[in-house]
């Protein structure tokens, strides 16, 4: 074993997309029978270096080597049939179909054509014992809860007899106990041989499985060592520790009174207890790491989602948002963290798109003012930067900077007391975050209250005034401007007693 | 965890023939037919002959209005239209010596609009799907609008009102030709400069984005079906006059010459995009397309293969464009 | 409200759900059976399951494309059109050819709406809307919109008339066709695969199911089905006519949608078609022997139909627990050897 090649080799890896460097030069090297963890924050490049893995993409440059061998990797297909099982945070399953009939999709054990159900029970009950997993080959995929719905996906991918498995956060929605009972699969793939590749933002289980981790930090390697005796502050330093080479310019600003006001405010199995306060001026970051849920406790502020108790207000006044129309009126704009999904309408202009969410002010009676809109449309876009600013192009034909600019021109056109931003400067090039950076810092010197979720730690700790750390649903600490990196990072990985 | 957004940064520059391309076929293809339909026929280019398609698509015409609502906000299509337009044509008829023509009509198109209101909650609300739904409800209007009638002709008692829908105003323009332009122009108003019609374009567009915006999505997606409801029903009363005559059945095949049309237009099933105009266009075609044929002696029902084998061309079409243009 | 919510989530009623095929098949006998006190009499249910076999056969071939996530409005179209060509050629090929060459137009219109679908990527609905546009209106031309007669009036009764006094040779072809169905959906490697394409296209195709391939055969099947359909109606009353099936398509979808198969595509059931069809044909029957005048049955069917679908949409988003008689009966085995063992299941 010492001697022969590793599962897999990954060498000098880069990948460039338009406008951004997704990975430098990164090597991971993984052997048979080792589980091998990558940590970094989000949009360090981990996604991007497994889907390359995958066939998904091709790598700009650097090699990839299976057991010693050199490969390409033409697609997912190919990459299956190389012996590489991915498991996805989005499963792939076929909810209407058994647990042993998914777990042999497209090839289940068979005589001239029928299913052999007998034969098809076996295998899925071997596989499944092999993973020592307690799911039913009988039960229909779609009646099982997640947990269970998860070990039936990753008995999928082992059922092709892979080399190497990559499990992307596997816990993610996963309880205590029912992580325990990944764990136990993981090492039972582990003692049969197979490279495990496991993606995962709870430091806790790293530690707990890992032999080896791998810290990635704006596409590049940072470190691979032995998880022998790391602890979660050496992880931390390794993500985190950086030079801040992106000045967010930061103006004081005088801080009014308490704008938006949050108490209580809970949602089963999201979040619980969430309290918060924003004052006018005043930019409050939201820290934490995916899954913490600081975007649920956003959408259901401003209304996109109910909560199940809680009271929130605005300069007082209470607001019941069960939808986002109740949110704008009492003042309050949500720039939605998946811009493509929730922000723009891709075939509309510029125009359109900025003026959406406020037709209400350049309307009478339901018919638009033509030039009305256009002076608003064109006074937001020119304010913001959009670049060339001519808003009678449609949306999509912008770079994903200027496409940001327009969603916050629509939201800025409603004229908030509290403007929600969630990862406003995520996809964006530097240019154009920098812009927006100095956006924030002009609405916040008007007298808006700012909550901004972020999980670039540089970008919260530069601009945020005071930041709010979420952990696992919960406010795990209140720090004040001048907090350090690791600060964040503790609380946002409960290290921090709540 | 997710890969970085891809970000266009240069625009995307469309070759001239996709980027226009969509905008000038249509007016492209009517001018084609006014030439083929010349060289066919030397009676195609009269006033009289021109004069009579106008007449023959202002009831689908009205129709089509509503349907280009209902492709534009996502919903696919609404097939209970020939029960709404009877309901409209049977009660207007059926009331005209009770309590006059015009409040006939009024009752009529409301009945129409309260299906129409039921569609839309079934489908706007509750989130039914669009073709079922509209097809179950169609069966159900159809049933009713027959029981009350008892299956057979309905006569109207007003030759008045047929004479001034059938008239000319000021002898050269038909009646319900105007009525037609005035409806399909204040739905092109509706659809093109109103806070609705952007909000239509929205829904269909991008429903989560819309949703996130803060828009009543679903009221707007209920609103497209009362719309068509009570276009339909309008129709229905219009044609109901005019012929002095109606039975249940009279709205049959009336949806599919709407959808043809819209289809035909370059109106996209998948919602967000199209507008009046073109569908109207798209009706025109169908038509000089099927006076052309007629003239040429063509009886009606090769008519329809033609009319099918468009749809099926528009879409493959408009498929291929969208493909070619990198937007799926 | 909650109440209300909470009874929606009910084991008992997720329960009903399920099984609501043979709920609801029970209560229209029922319901039937008082109104008309005759109807369950053999003779009766035999000729009403005839009546319903022309719908059957579209149903059947309907069930598979609605599995796979698309629709077919056009079978009705290809049921005229196959029974034109397998009267219309009687004279000329002979009475058994032509009704092979009426399923073989039934084969190649199937095919054409595939073409249309996959190869061309036209919306299913659109593209059998075009197709049957197209399919009808060629029966007109075919005819000159006139029904006309075959050969020999006798060559085709046979189809109608019960079989040494039970069902016809419709009937049973039909009933035998469904149960073929669902042992294949079941039990065939290809018929689950279907479900496969259905639910999850993309999952299916990364596991080597040509998704494509299946798309097309099922539209190929839906027009077989529907050619055999047209040749039987039309030989069994010797004609011809262009407007044959005109109704069948929406009674087809409501009897596949009563069964329990989802619009959506991966779900459905061949035996809960065959359940909806006798809910239809029950219902129809029991209406006609009250003399209740057809566009009566037409309200009735409708409502069932939205019912039914908007009771799938309030229940489509529960991840209820298996409740299909086997499973409970296992763990009701399991419970009883480790009476420790405890289910987890989803909040």
């Amino acid at each position: 074993m010492s001697t022969s090649a590793p599962a897999l080799r990954m060498s000098g890896i880069s990948k460039s997309f338009p406008g951004i460097r997704a990975l430098t030069s990164v090597g991971l090297e993984v052997a048979a029978g080792e589980v091998h963890a990558i940590v970094g924050e989000n949009g360090a490049g981990k996604s991007t270096l497994m889907k390359i893995l995958a066939g998904v993409y091709q790598p700009d440059e650097g090699t990839i080597e299976l057991q010693g061998e050199a490969v390409r990797i033409a697609g997912p297909i190919d990459a299956r049939k190389r012996g590489i099982g991915m498991v996805y945070q989005e499963l792939n399953l076929v909810p209407d179909l058994s647990v042993a009939e998914n777990i042999t999709l497209g090839a289940p054990p068979s005589r001239f054509g029928f299913v052999d159900r007998k034969a098809l029970r076996a295998r899925a009950a071997a596989v499944l014992d092999e993973l020592g997993a307690k799911v039913h080959p009988d039960d229909l995929v779609g009646s099982l809860p997640v947990s269970q719905q998860q070990l039936v996906e990753i008995a999928k991918a082992y059922a092709s007899s892979p080399r190497i498995i990559v499990l992307d956060e596997p816990t993610s929605s996963l309880s205590e106990n029912e992580a325990q009972a990944l764990f136990r699969v993981v090492e039972r793939m582990k003692a049969a041989g197979i490279a495990i590749i496991y993606i995962s933002h709870r430091l806790r289980e790293v530690i707990e499985l890992a032999d080896q981790v791998t810290v990635l930090r704006d596409g590049r390697l940072v470190e691979t060592r032995s998880a022998e005796g790391i602890t979660a502050a050496d992880m931390i330093r390794l993500m985190v520790g950086r030079d801040l080479t992106d000045v967010f310019p930061k103006t004081e600003v005088p801080i009014g009174d308490v704008v938006l006001e949050v108490r209580d405010l809970s949602r089963k199995g999201e979040f619980d207890g969430i309290d918060l306060d924003v004052r006018a001026g005043e930019i409050v970051g939201l820290a934490g790491i995916v899954g913490a849920g600081r975007t649920e406790v956003a959408r259901a502020i401003f209304g996109l989602d109910r909560a199940d108790r809680g009271v929130v207000r605005v300069n007082g006044d209470p607001v019941h948002a069960h939808q986002p129309r109740q949110g704008v009126d009492a003042g309050i704009a949500y720039v939605p963290e998946d811009r493509k999904r929730d922000g723009l309408i891709p075939q509309l202009t510029v125009k359109e798109n900025i003026t959406l969410a406020s037709l209400g002010e350049v309307s009478t009676a339901g018919w638009i003012r033509g030039r009305a809109e256009r002076r608003v449309a064109t006074d937001k876009a020119t304010e913001l930067g959009v670049s060339p600013p001519v808003i009678d192009r449609r949306v999509d034909t912008y770079s994903g900077g200027n496409q940001q600019k327009v969603v916050f021109a629509k939201w800025l056109a409603t004229k908030p007391a509290v403007l929600i931003l969630d990862e406003p400067t995520r996809g964006v090039d530097v240019g154009a975050k920098a812009d927006i950076h100095s956006i924030i810092g002009q609405l916040a010197a008007q007298g808006t209250a700012i909550l901004m979720i972020s999980s670039e730690l540089p970008e919260v700790l530069a601009v945020s005034d005071r930041i709010y750390v979420l952990h696992e649903g919960r406010v795990s600490a209140e720090l004040p401007r001048g907090a350090s990196e690791q600060d964040v990072m503790r609380a946002a990985t409960g290290e921090v007693a709540a | 965890m997710s890969a970085p957004t891809v970000s266009t940064d240069r625009v995307v520059k469309q070759g001239f023939l996709a980027r226009y391309g969509t905008q000038f076929a249509m007016p492209a293809g009517i001018l084609v037919l006014l030439v083929v339909g010349t060289v066919l026929s030397d009676r195609f280019l009269s006033v009289g002959n021109l004069t009579n398609v106008l007449i023959n698509m202002s009831i689908v015409g009205i129709i089509v209005v509503g349907m280009t609502f209902v492709f534009v906000t996502r919903g696919m299509a609404d097939l209970s239209v020939p029960a709404t337009l009877a309901v409209g044509g049977l009660l207007v008829l059926m009331l005209d010596d009770v309590i006059g023509t015009w409040p006939a009509a009024l009752i009529g198109l409301a009945v129409a609009t309260f299906a129409g209101l039921v569609n839309g909650l079934l489908i706007g609300y509750a989130g039914l799907n669009p073709v079922i739904t509209t097809l179950a409800s169609g069966t159900i209007v159809l049933g009713i609008a027959q029981a009350f009638v008892g299956g057979v002709i309905v006569y109207g008692e007003d030759p008045a009102a047929k004479d001034f829908l059938t008239g000319r105003l000021f002898d050269v323009v038909p009646m319900i030709v105007l009525i037609f332009a005035v409806v399909a122009v204040l739905g092109h108003l509706v659809l093109s400069r109103t806070v609705f019609g952007r909000w239509t374009y929205a829904v269909g567009g991008n429903p989560h984005a819309t949703e996130a915006s803060a828009v009543p999505v679903r009221r707007v997606k209920a609103g497209a079906f009362v719309l068509t409801a009570a276009l339909a029903g309008f129709a229905g009363v219009l044609l109901g006059i005019s012929l002095q005559a109606a039975r249940p059945g009279i709205g049959a095949g009336y949806e599919f010459d709407a959808i043809t049309a819209v289809v035909v237009g370059g109106v996209s099933l998948l919602g967000g995009s199209g507008s009046i105009p073109r569908a109207i266009g798209g009706l025109l075609f169908v038509q000089l397309l099927t006076n052309i044929l007629t003239l040429q002696g063509v009886p009606s029902e090769p008519q329809g293969m033609v009319k099918g084998a468009l749809i099926a061309g528009a879409v493959a079409l408009d498929v291929y464009l969208r493909r070619r243009g990198g937007r799926e | 409200m909650n109440t209300v919510r909470r009874a929606f989530d009910s084991d008992v009623f997720l329960g009903l759900v399920r099984y609501r095929v043979a709920i609801i098949l029970v209560a229209t006998v029922v319901i039937a059976a008082s109104m008309v006190p005759g109807i369950l009499e053999f003779r009766v249910l035999s000729l009403s399951l005839d009546r319903i076999g022309t719908t059957a056969l579209v149903a059947a071939g309907l069930t598979l494309v609605l599995i796979t996530g698309k629709l077919d409005l056009s079978g009705g179209a290809i049921l005229a059109l196959s029974g034109i060509a397998a009267i219309g050629l009687q004279e000329q090929f002979g009475q058994v050819p032509a009704a092979l060459i009426g399923l073989g137009v039934g084969v190649l219109a199937g095919a054409v709406n595939g073409f249309l679908v996959v190869t061309l990527g036209i919306n299913s609905l659109v593209a059998t809307l075009a197709s049957m546009l197209f399919f009808r209106a060629l029966c007109h031309v075919l005819t000159d919109s006139r029904p006309f007669s075959g050969l020999d009036p006798l060559f085709g009764l046979a189809v109608s008339r019960p079989i040494a006094g039970t069902f016809t040779l419709r009937t049973i072809l039909f009933v035998a066709l469904l149960v073929i169905l669902h042992v294949w959906l079941t039990r065939a490697v290809a018929g689950r695969n279907l479900f496969a394409v259905g639910s999850n296209p993309a999952s299916a195709e990364a596991s080597g199911i040509r998704s494509n391939g299946y798309v097309f055969g099922t539209f190929v099947f839906a027009g077989f089905t529907a050619g055999a359909a047209g040749v039987i109606q039309s030989l069994s009353v010797n004609t011809g006519s262009p407007v044959f099936g005109e109704s069948t398509s929406l009674l087809a979808i409501a009897a596949v949608v009563i069964g329990g198969t989802r619009l959506e595509g991966g779900r459905g059931s061949a035996l809960g078609t065959l359940g909806g069809l006798l809910v239809m044909a029950i219902l129809t029957t029991a209406m006609e022997f009250s003399n209740v005048p057809a566009y009566i049955q037409s309200i009735v069917t409708g409502v069932i139909l939205l019912l039914l679908i908007l009771l799938d949409r309030f229940v489509s988003g529960k991840k209820g627990r298996d409740l299909s008689l086997t499973a409970l009966l296992r763990s009701l085995r399991e419970s009883r050897r480790n009476p420790e063992t405890e289910r987890t299941h989803a909040p």
